[in-house]
């Protein structure tokens, strides 16, 4: 059962799945999280963007995964037992994100959310929402509906 | 010869060319080739050149800094004669990766309170009007000079690790957890040698020296001492159309004075992606 964010509070509290790549720790908006897997062989799509690992079939439905390192910028790295794929709705769509690991739900105070530097031309950079420091670990909040532009959404919808 | 002497002609060398560029932007004619005489003798050529120029200078805008309220953990007594500034307490060196890193130093001068000074993008600072103290530092290889009033607190990065952020460019190091909040790590050697950096340059960062109202810090490999300033003894800029945190040039001492304010409040106010020449 999803709890919602606290209401009526200047200070919300937002709930967050915190996932692992290449040991940094991501957060994401658990509003926006629909379902967390085992990695499952992924098909790949013939002339598919670079970005599209391919699609995999989640109880009769096609759901295209992202490789999520890739578009974070990181080297590629072999599936582990730990691998999951994380089902998620953004930009009205549902597409999975491959991961190296899920670690937990947290809770965080809007406060307690810092604004991350904004200081490169990077596109990849928009979609870091901030940074939290949470039981001694940095987290790095992202906003998945700017993981991609408006083209490369509507260039998902297509496969 | 021997390794050390080859690598001491080495560093001089690469200490002399880079300070004769920093001089070609105003010193016309002189060439990347010059002997310590010539660097001298264009210094007071230069000299003599801003003295019948009259540039006005352009007023600063003010600046909101914002103050960072840093713990007291060991003040540092300033002495005019050259001592070692620090020494690393052993213990710092096994601290958990994971514990926001203490400063080993707090540089805030005797009765300043911890606002940075605004930051001035061209001609002689307001700092630098008045004899003032310097911190030296050393990064790859390069001495630097900064005045310790822009500076907050030093940080080990002894048994610390950064946290890297996507899509930051290159002399973006990632995020230090400090007592005073999450500090940005910049790669300085990117910023002061960025014709001549190398990848190599990452390895052997030693300390972070925050900047004073600021969330930004310094990563350098070594810190030296503390050393006192006259604004004479200081070949100002006059312009700072390029290189804006480049201040001027400490004759004898042979080091750049980097106004560490104006990198910061640069890159604060997001300038650097429209800045020409800024490391990428």
């Amino acid at each position: 059962m999803k709890m919602t964010s606290a209401q009526g509070s200047d200070d919300p509290v937002l709930q967050w799945v915190t996932f692992r790549l290449d040991n940094e720790t991501y957060g994401i908006n658990v509003m926006q999280v629909q379902e967390v897997l085992r990695y499952t062989e992924i098909a790949p799509v013939p002339g598919a963007p670079s970005y599209v690992l391919g699609i995999i079939n989640l109880r009769g439905n096609v759901v295209t995964v992202i490789d999520t390192r890739q578009r974070f910028g990181l080297d590629t790295a072999p599936v582990s037992d730990n691998t999951r794929i994380v089902i998620i709705e953004a930009d009205r769509q549902v597409v999975g994100i491959l991961v190296d690991s899920v670690a937990e739900v947290v809770y965080l105070r809007q406060s307690e959310i810092e604004t991350a530097p904004n200081v490169g031309n990077d596109e990849s950079a928009k979609f870091i929402q901030g940074v939290c420091n949470k039981n001694n670990e940095l987290l790095i909040l992202v906003e998945l509906d700017k993981m991609m532009s408006e083209e490369e959404w509507a260039e998902l919808e297509s496969i | 010869m021997s390794r050390t002497v080859l690598k001491e002609s080495r560093s001089q060398q690469t200490l002399q060319s880079y300070l004769d560029a920093l001089l070609q932007d105003a010193v016309i004619g002189l060439t990347e080739s010059v002997s310590q005489d010539e660097f001298q003798a264009a210094v007071l050529e230069e000299q003599q050149r801003d003295v019948q120029r009259v540039v006005p200078l352009r007023q600063p805008e003010p600046v909101q800094a914002r103050t960072v309220v840093a713990p007291v953990v060991a003040p540092v007594a300033l002495e005019p004669q050259p001592q070692p500034l620090l020494e690393l307490p052993p213990e710092l060196a096994q601290r958990p990766v994971a514990a926001p890193v203490e400063p080993v130093a707090e540089l805030l001068p005797q009765g300043q309170t911890p606002v940075g000074p605004p930051a001035q993008l061209s001609g002689q600072p307001e700092w630098g009007e008045e004899p003032f103290e310097c911190l030296l530092f050393d990064v790859a290889g390069l001495t630097l000079a900064v005045p310790l009033v822009s500076l907050g607190s030093i940080y080990p990065l002894a048994g610390q690790e950064l946290t890297p952020l996507f899509g930051q460019p290159s002399w973006f190091l990632g995020i230090l957890p400090s007592q005073a909040g999450n500090l940005k790590v910049l790669d300085t050697a990117r910023w002061v040698m960025a014709e001549r950096y190398r990848d190599d340059y990452r390895e052997g960062l030693q300390y972070v020296i925050s900047v004073q109202g600021y969330e930004w810090g310094l990563a350098v490999h070594q810190v030296s001492r503390s050393i006192r300033l006259d604004p004479k003894e200081v070949k100002w800029r006059s312009q700072r159309t390029q290189r804006p945190w480049l201040a001027g040039t400490v004759i004898d001492h042979m080091c750049a004075l980097v106004d560490v304010a104006a990198l910061a409040e640069l890159i604060a106010s997001g300038a650097t992606r429209h800045l020409k020449g800024v490391p990428s």
